[in-house]
């Protein structure tokens, strides 16, 4: 019998592992549905933001919070360097661009690797306490955790909705040549883009370290779930894959808490398998 | 020979070209001591490795990010066919008394499990655009090594396990040398043939136009698919021959760093060429199981973070960026041009 416990666990612990998801795979899709660039280096963004933040608190002794705005940032810049210098030259040719974007993610990973070794490091906490609900202790962290992610989650909405920025970058997704003929700016437009999501990974990089270790394997390993929840979503559509964050988020912390986190990832496989037997555009995913 | 040119449409001069390495390669057990034979044998499987892949992906175009599934499959296939005591005590105890085959049976069922399974990847993601495809096999190595830790007791987990001194390829290393470059020449001359048969023509068609192809009667689902199996069969009889050259297995052969040796071989040597691959696979092999090892890391002081495979990172970003057509082909362009 499952305990009411359990089931606010599941509750709580989905709803804030599935906020992170949504922020990892919404600046994925974004920057695919603008480009189709296939950026297989966004799991490095994730991990960077929490290793540069980690760095900033623990050899300059920098406020948590302080450290991860910078982390936040420097990554963005650095997303910007990488399109300019590798991306762009081959963007044309479909098959470099996923070469060069998942060289650079082992790249990062090898030298975080031999910079803080194999083990996992924990971000210091953005904020401390537990608030108690009946049996359950809830760690304040999860809580902010969770308005965090919501709180961006509307900010891209509105960013992408409502801004003139937001509104080109829709143009240039809708169609990149249309774009170029009314006088926009197709390269700027694509780095900014790439910048939002290289910022969108780094922040969940920063969350999801507040709760589970930051690790050089996550790099790849984000993909995994980045990528289920992307086929479930649609590939390409920002809403959907917000929305089969929610799904995947709350079915794996459901396996996890019920059955074990043995097989917690081939959940993920399961999913991508279903969906592209049953429906290959995904919930949201566009005819192409 | 000229209707054999107008059938099989192949260049006599780089045909020449492959005969003569493997003739060179053929005499140099007669010059070079055991050490420098056994990476050698090492790199021809390494080769087919990178052939195998160049097929898929330069041929048809379609980017196999998991092609180590393939080479970890073929060599689990036959570790545990010949070490079916991994079994006992597991939910598959029924396999323990199963008697293990002669080796190059087992090789080849090696080979024979990897296209299926190829074929079943490329039967669900190759009905879709490529990018499916791409991602699709971008994430199964990662579970595949997930189950071997899952599954520890039948595959051994990160230590992996071993088959065992008396199921090695041959009892020496000039042995292994021998049958290693056999089979590079035989895998190479089989997909060459295949790459400049009508089979290839139209394999290189899909990849330069979809569109146009299925407009002139193409399956191109199905062709795709049926590169898939080819690719993937050679890349599992390869995979199960270095468990045998080895005589250990481990989830390395699954893992990303092998995938990106051999993306970078490929590259190098220039995307659906097949000879270019020949080249890079060379060189990357030996550059990295020799020069960098032997050469350049011991002096590379350790506040550094270099390594081997972050110079090898580098590398392969340098030239996708600056040469995507390959060393060879801007070798040739060159050649043109004198």
């Amino acid at each position: 019998m499952v305990s009411i416990n359990t089931v606010m666990i599941i509750l709580l612990y989905g709803a804030t592992f599935s906020g992170i998801l949504a922020l990892i795979s919404s600046g994925f899709t974004l920057i695919f549905g603008v480009s189709r660039i296939l950026n297989f280096a966004h799991g490095a963004f994730f991990m960077m933001g929490a290793y540069i933040g980690i760095y900033f608190v623990q050899q300059l002794n920098l406020d948590p919070i302080l450290s991860s705005l910078i982390s936040i940032i420097l990554v963005g810049i650095f997303s910007i360097a990488a399109y300019i210098t590798i991306i762009y030259p081959v963007i044309k040719n479909e098959v470099m661009t996923i070469i060069v974007t998942l060289a650079l993610a082992l790249l990062i990973e090898q030298v975080i690797l031999l910079t803080y070794g194999e083990f996992g490091l924990s971000y210091p906490r953005l904020v401390a306490g537990t608030l108690t609900i009946g049996d359950v202790v809830i760690p304040m962290v999860r809580l902010t955790i969770l308005a965090i992610s919501i709180l961006t989650i509307l900010g891209l909405w509105i960013f992408i909705d409502r801004t003139r920025i937001g509104k080109e970058i829709n143009a240039a997704s809708q169609d990149p040549e249309g774009a170029i003929l009314i006088g926009l700016n197709v390269n700027k437009i694509y780095a900014i883009t790439i910048f939002v999501s290289a910022v969108l990974a780094a922040l969940s990089g920063i969350l999801y370290s507040q709760m589970y270790a930051a690790n050089p394997f996550q790099i790849l390993n984000s993909l995994i779930l980045a990528f289920s929840i992307v086929i479930l979503g649609g590939l390409g559509s920002v809403k959907g894959s917000i929305i089969s964050s929610f799904i995947v988020g709350f079915i794996y912390i459901a396996v996890t808490t019920l059955i074990g986190a043995r097989w917690s990832e081939f959940i993920a496989l399961a999913i991508i398998i279903v969906i592209l037997i049953v429906k290959p555009t995904g919930l949201f995913g566009v005819e192409e | 020979m000229s209707k054999l040119r107008k059938y099989w449409n192949i260049d006599i001069g780089q045909l020449s070209y492959l005969i003569g390495f493997l003739l060179v390669m053929g005499v140099l057990p007669i010059f070079l001591p055991d050490t420098l034979l056994y990476i050698l044998g090492l790199t021809f499987i390494f080769i087919v490795f990178a052939v195998s892949w160049d097929f898929m992906t330069g041929l048809v175009g379609e980017v196999n990010l998991g092609h180590t599934i393939f080479i970890g499959v073929g060599g689990y296939v036959t570790a545990l066919l010949n070490v079916p005591t991994r079994f006992k005590n597991t939910f598959l105890d029924i396999l323990t008394n199963i008697p293990p085959p002669p080796i190059p049976i087992t090789i080849l069922l090696g080979g024979v499990i990897a296209a299926i399974t190829g074929i079943l990847i490329g039967l669900i993601t190759l009905r879709l655009r490529g990018w499916y495809f791409a991602l699709v096999t971008a994430i199964l190595p990662l579970l595949f090594i997930k189950a071997t830790y899952v599954l520890k007791d039948i595959f051994g987990g990160e230590e992996g396990f071993s088959v065992g001194l008396s199921k090695a390829l041959a009892p020496d290393t000039i042995g292994k040398y021998i049958i290693t470059l056999l089979f590079m020449a035989a895998s190479i001359l089989i997909l060459y043939g295949i790459k400049n048969s009508k089979l290839g023509l139209t394999l290189i068609a899909i990849r330069e136009d979809n569109t146009l192809a299925e407009a002139l009667g193409i399956n191109i689902y199905l062709y795709k698919v049926f590169a898939m199996g080819i690719s993937s069969f050679f890349a599992g009889v390869s995979g199960a021959l270095l468990v045998h050259y080895r005589v250990t297995i481990s989830p390395d052969l699954f893992d990303v760093p092998l995938m990106l040796l051999i993306i970078l071989a490929v590259v190098i040597g220039g995307l659906g060429t097949l000879i270019g691959p020949i080249i890079g696979g060379f060189l990357i092999y030996l550059l990295k199981y020799w020069v960098l090892k032997v050469y350049l890391i011991p002096y590379i002081p350790t506040t550094i973070p270099i390594n081997d495979d972050i110079i090898l990172y580098i590398l392969l970003i340098i030239i996708a960026v600056l040469m995507p057509h390959g060393i060879y082909e801007r070798l040739k362009r060159f050649y043109m041009a004198m």
